[in-house]
């Protein structure tokens, strides 16, 4: 189990101002589908690891990106997703 | 283009062709766009396409020196722009100031406020150039005045016209300045850090080089539109009301998305190639256009005489020969393409002195040569030879 950090936006224009604002900033975050524990108006979030948030809010803040909340959640940790149908089918080719 | 081809398109004004490669590559590549990738983030298609939109967006406000994006609305062209400033800001017993050059556009949404009685308006008479009265405009000013709207350049004559001085006059009696901008952007340079418009709508298949079914509209912080189009956004779905925020507000529905992507390789081309440079070729080759003109016959051309203050579209008549006739012998045999009539701006028409005829307009763009320039001298010589 890892907790992780989402940051839930008003639109999708400031989720995707968020994500160009943050591209070159060192910060590590991953733009993802709102979980579904999470209610937010825009379908997509900022997921990131717990010890960036100080320093993303900084970023968002100095470029005047408006941002609803920011959630925390227990997740288990993503499994490596299967590639057997994808495999298969590469190695025929 | 790099084809030795003629480019006997003088349609410009009414949309730029041809395209640059770029543009036509661009909405291709969208078009094709596989969004299944394996080992891609993971996202829906949707969010590939509000990537498209929101670059677009930036790319549109960097262009227009738009300080904040998300004032930039997209419409599907100027006319849609253009119902969403006057329907979004006009209340019931507002005032509205509007020049003769204006188009349908701003003419017809005017005038079906104003039969249902929901609004005033004084129309300020321009010159034989296309230039507006501006005395006739400073004293048409009533209390009840919220909105005075303005081409940037005509679409009839080619005339630019003194846009900053009526953003001062605006602003001093209290009013907003709305620009049509259809035949501008692109071709002008614009700054909306120096032009304090407050609204400023623009299509994007004319000088911008993009698709049709691409526009805009600015509209300055502090201004509240009401959104004339409302629906789904992507946001706030549970609430039964249109959310308030910008831009999404004024953008219910799915955007052009293939179109906004062709908009941007065509801001992008006009970027590398500099605005400057455009001007200066359109400038050339409406000057080469007029001189040669003049040289004929009975011909008789509009706007102004100095060429600097037009953009590249001219406007001919030849006495005692229909223009619709012309536009059509223009077309059959010589393969130009022009537009003639009233050019949807009756009143330019009047102010001109050109109406109900109209005029024969031909509008050279960037990618228009001099033997180009050359051939419709030719081929108007020879009509005229057996006309006149
Ligand atoms: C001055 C002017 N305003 C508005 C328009 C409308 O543009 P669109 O047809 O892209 O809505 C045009 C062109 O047709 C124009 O020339």
């Amino acid at each position: 189990m890892a907790v992780n950090c989402y940051f839930t936006f008003p639109t999708v224009y400031f989720a995707l101002r968020a994500e160009a604002v943050l591209k070159d900033s060192g910060c590590s975050f991953k733009m993802v589908p709102v979980p579904r524990a999470i209610s937010s108006s825009c379908g997509t979030a900022l997921r990131c690891p717990c010890e960036e948030i100080d320093a993303i809010k900084e970023v968002l803040e100095n470029n005047k990106v408006q941002w609803d909340n920011v959630h925390l959640l227990q997740e288990e940790e993503p499994r490596p997703r299967s590639r057997g149908l994808l495999a298969r089918k590469e190695a025929r080719a | 283009m790099t084809t030795k081809a003629p480019n006997l398109y003088f349609d410009n004004a009414a949309t730029t062709w041809p395209k640059p490669e770029s543009v036509c590559r661009a909405v291709e590549a969208n078009l094709r766009q596989s969004f299944g990738n394996p080992g891609r983030s993971g996202l829906s298609r949707s969010l590939e396409s509000d990537r498209v939109v929101y670059q677009t967006r930036q790319k549109v406000a960097d262009f227009f020196h738009i300080e904040d994006p998300s004032r930039l609305v997209f419409a599907f062209n100027a006319t849609d722009a253009l119902n969403m400033a006057i329907k979004g800001l006009l209340n019931r017993g507002d005032h509205v100031i509007f020049t003769a050059m204006e188009h349908n556009s701003v003419l017809r949404p005017l005038g079906s406020l104003r039969r249902d009685g929901f609004i005033t308006t004084t129309a300020v008479p321009c010159d034989k150039e296309g230039r507006p009265d501006l005395d006739y405009l400073e004293k048409a000013f009533t209390p009840r005045t919220k909105l005075v709207i303005c081409s940037h350049a005509s679409n009839v004559t080619g005339t630019i016209l003194p846009v900053d001085t009526i953003c001062l006059l605006a602003h001093q009696k209290g009013a907003f300045l709305l620009v049509d901008a259809a035949q501008s952007a692109g071709v002008l340079p614009i700054d909306l850090s120096l032009l304090e418009a407050d609204l400023l709508a623009f299509t994007g298949h004319k000088g911008l080089l993009g698709p049709p079914g691409t526009g805009g509209l600015y509209v300055r912080e502090g201004i509240d539109l009401k959104p004339w189009r409302e629906g789904g956004t992507g946001s706030f779905s549970e609430e039964d009301l249109q959310p308030q925020v910008m831009p999404e507000k004024m953008e219910a529905g799915t955007l052009n998305t293939t179109g906004l992507a062709g908009l941007q390789a065509g801001i992008e081309f006009i970027q590398e190639t500099g605005i400057d440079e455009i001007r200066r070729h359109e400038l050339k080759m409406r000057r080469l256009l007029k001189s040669k003109l003049l040289a004929l016959p009975g011909l008789t051309v509009y706007g102004p005489a100095d060429d600097a203050q037009c953009v590249g579209v001219l406007s001919f008549t030849v006495e005692g020969v229909d223009c619709g006739e012309l536009g059509r012998l223009l077309e059959d045999p010589y393969g130009i393409i022009t537009r003639t009539g009233l050019h949807c701006a009756p009143l330019a028409h009047k102010a001109i002195g050109t109406f109900p005829q109209g005029t024969v307009r031909l509008s050279p763009g960037y990618f228009t040569r001099e033997e180009d320039v050359e051939r419709v001298a030719l081929a108007l010589e020879e009509i005229l030879r057996v006309k006149v």
